[in-house]
Formats: C-alpha cells, structure tokens, sequence
C-alpha cells in the first residue's frame, strides 16, 4: 500500500489551488492523503508526482478526480433509527406546518444512498409530492450515476436490513432491479427532484430551504472549514428549518453570531 | 516514559481480554489508550456500557476532531473509521470498509503509528479476520512497540497470527502478560 507524505499531499492540494481555483487546505488531512493514495493506487500512477502532473496537463481529467476524490455513503437507511424519526415525526409535522412549498437540500451527494432513503420515506408517507428536493454534488460525474439509480451491490444486503429496521413499509424489492449483477434503483422515486453542480463553497440551490441532509460530510473537513460551511447552511435555510448531520459530528451550535438549537441529540437533528 | 499511547485492536473472542486489560490499567495511566474493535454496524449503543462497567479509564467513543486526552479510553463508533488526526484529535471517516470492517483495525493502527511513530504500543488480540495485521506491519516500521496475544490463548487466532507472519513481532504475550508489561511502564 502506497503511503504518502504530508508534504506530498500538500503539493497536490497546492497544485489543485493553483490550476484549478479549488482550495482542499481545509480539509481533513488524513482523510485526504487516504484519499489520493487511493486514487493513485487505483489508477497505477506509482507517485504523487505523477498525478499532479496529470492534473497539470489535463483538465479533462479534473471532474473525473474531483468525483473520485468525494467518499460515497456507506448505505441507504445508515442509522434506521434517524429514519424513523423522520418518518414519524419530523416528515410528518414539517410538511404539514410548511404546507406544499417544502424545499429540502441534499448538498455535496456522492452516491444518492440519502437521496433515496428520503424518497422511499416520502412515497410511503404518501408526501413525495409535496416536497421539492434540491441535490447538488461537486461533479457532474456524481449527478450522472445518482441520476442512473445505480446502488453499489455491496451495500444492498445492509440497506436492505437498515430498510426494515427503518420500518419500511413495503418491500425493499420494490424499489430497485437487479441488471447483470448491478443493482438500479427506481428512478421514479426521483423524477421531480432537481440537480445542480455545486462548488466547494456549497451555494444553495434555492431560497426557503426547510431542511438540509449533510450527514458525515463535515467530518472531512477541519474545523475552521467547519465552521465556515455550517454559517453557510445556517444561511441557506428558513428559521425554523431543520439541519440533520452524523451522529459523530457533534456541532458547536454557537458560531460567529449564529445559533443552532439541538433538537435531537442521539439523532443529530438542529434547528436554526 | 518513553510510550505515549497505546492501540488495541481486537475482534471475534477479544471482548474479555480488552475487559482484562481496562479494569487492571490504573486511572492514573498518563496516556490515551485507542481501541479499534470490530463491532456490528448497525448497533450504536450497548458496547461502550459493556466495556465501562469494569474499566478504570472512562471510555468515550469519540465525536469528529476530538480532542485526545490521557488517561481515556477512545472506543471507535459503530461504522466509523478511527484515525488519529495531526493536533492532536480523533477524526472519524465513512470511507470504504477496509478487510470488510469499518471500523477497520488497520486505519487505525496506520494513522497512530503516522502520528505516534516510536511512541506508540500496537496490541492485537484474538480475531477472525486479517485486519490490523498491516496496521501492526505500520507501527512495526515506524519503530513503535507491537505486542500481540499469544495465538495459543486467542478464542480465534487469525488475527494474531496474520500479523505475526508478516512482522517482526516485539513481543508475543498472554494477556496476563500483556497487562504487566503495561503496569510496568
């Protein structure tokens, strides 16, 4: 296994900054040295020195490792016990205090695993179609395999069971088909969602978001990114709007002049 | 002292041993012990209760970026990998499961021997897969101490005699063994 060196990652980090306007200072470093051992291991380029190179010379290349670089959700229905309180009690009062004009935000999605956990969710409570959810990703590359349904066949027996422990209300067979050992989930459950690439800084898609989904993404960020990226989250939602992250990305709901309250502690759920 | 943590990695048949060693390791210790256990996935509470009700130490499993103190016991979360960050702070990660684990023992021992180098105790005990195993190869080469419980004790030995083919092992040691190199500190 490759190893890279703290100053091999911050080149390639300097060279990403310089060429392509995207600063990664911020993030977490050994998630990120992990990362691009990873991608140079995976794509046989031996060296950093020969992936900044190649992120030198071919900008083709950049979205391809920029989609590479994201680290995809573990599964669909990560957490069952979260989903349950979506699908009693949060879901439920929201939609019906918000009326049909309910935006929700997934930012910065790699593998769509929440995108269709919400929407399995929302179909069952028959409220789909009173909601509007926003997905936004780094990569176009990203957006494509979302939007394909594609669900990475390993994780198909955990979420199968997050699923029923989720109480899910149907079959999880209902939702998805397998194509030569491929899994595709249904693509209905997304039709009316819409899709956007976003950049580091995290613009929101719209105005009047209700509730953002940025589950175990801060976790690959420092705390100065942090703090940065949850002032922008506090921005982009309505007060009253809900913010949901991991479980272990405790929030210090103090930051700059504004103020989350906690409403779910063991769930992670924030009110701004 | 010359040591300034000490990693566990343990699986299938490890529970009683890391037990053993919590509840024999003085509240006084003057370092931060990690442990990297295998443990379901989809369970978040009732494993860190089980381990605290004979340990010396407070076990915490650890939020993103926490701060590392001595005399505490970091217990990885449930789907999270542990990494010891630099500045001296846990960072966690949801990235792809390593030896079908997640947490994976080598992560962790990888990034506390990056951190720690010659100041880290690697310690594996019984397990059934190969995990941790190249993590103890890390610490091993970053001139750390690894001991690893003697495979004749383990409940399964895959574990600790994975690692101990692939490295030059300090010290092969019963955990009665185990717990009075770490009094003797």
């Amino acid at each position: 296994m490759l190893e890279l060196g703290i100053v091999d990652t911050r080149n390639v980090i300097r060279t990403i900054a310089e060429k392509y306007n995207y600063d990664f200072s911020d993030y977490s470093l050994t998630a990120f040295k992990r990362r691009l051992e990873k991608i140079i291991e995976q794509q046989n380029l031996k060296y950093s020195d020969v992936l900044i190179t190649k992120l030198r010379n071919n900008s083709g290349y950049f979205e391809q490792f920029i989609d590479e670089l994201a680290i995809p959700s573990t599964e669909m229905f990560r957490d069952p016990s979260l989903w349950r309180v979506l699908r009693y009690e949060l879901l439920p009062s929201l939609i019906s205090e918000y009326g049909n004009n309910f935006k929700i935000w997934l930012p910065n999605s790699v593998s769509g695993d929440e995108l269709f956990s919400l929407a399995i969710t929302l179909h069952e409570l028959n409220m789909l179609n009173k909601v509007q959810i926003f997905v936004t990703a780094l990569s176009t590359i990203s957006i494509d395999n979302i939007q394909s349904g594609t669900l990475a066949a390993s994780k198909l027996e955990l979420s199968t069971d997050n699923y029923i422990r989720a109480n899910g209300t149907s079959e999880f067979t209902n939702y998805y088909k397998t194509e030569n050992n491929k899994v595709f989930r249904d693509k209905s459950l997304i039709k009316n969602v819409t899709f956007s690439r976003q950049s580091l800084n995290i613009e929101p898609p719209a105005q009047g978001i209700k509730l953002i989904l940025f589950r175990n993404k801060m976790i690959y960020y420092n705390q100065t990114l942090q703090s940065k990226v949850l002032t922008q989250l506090f921005n982009s939602l309505v007060t009253g709007g809900h913010l949901i992250v991991g479980t272990k990305e405790s929030i210090n709901t103090f930051f700059g002049s504004n103020e989350f309250s906690l409403v779910n502690n063991t769930e992670s759920i924030y009110k701004r | 002292m010359i040591y300034k943590a000490i990693m566990i990695g343990g699986s299938a048949g490890s529970f009683q041993v890391v037990t053993k060693i919590l509840s024999a390791l003085p509240k006084t210790l003057n370092m931060p012990v990690f442990l990297s256990l295998h443990r379901l996935k989809h369970v978040r509470s009732g494993f860190l209760e089980a381990l605290s009700l004979k340990s010396n130490l407070p076990i915490i499993e650890p939020n993103d970026k926490e701060q590392i103190k001595p005399g505490r016991a970091y217990l990885a979360p449930a789907n999270y990998h542990m990494y010891i960050e630099l500045g001296n702070r846990i960072a966690l990660s949801t990235e792809e499961a390593v030896n079908h684990s997640r947490p994976s023992i080598d992560l962790s021992f990888i990034t506390a021997a990056q951190a720690y180098r010659e100041k880290l105790i690697g310690i594996m005990l019984s397990g059934a897969n190969s995990d941790g195993a190249y993590g103890m190869k890390k610490v091993n080469e970053h001139n750390g101490l690894t001991i690893v419980q003697d495979p004749n004790e383990c409940q399964v030995k895959t574990m600790t005699e994975a690692a101990i083919k692939i490295t030059n092992i300090n010290h092969v040691f019963s955990t009665e063994q185990i717990i009075n190199y770490l009094l003797k500190l």
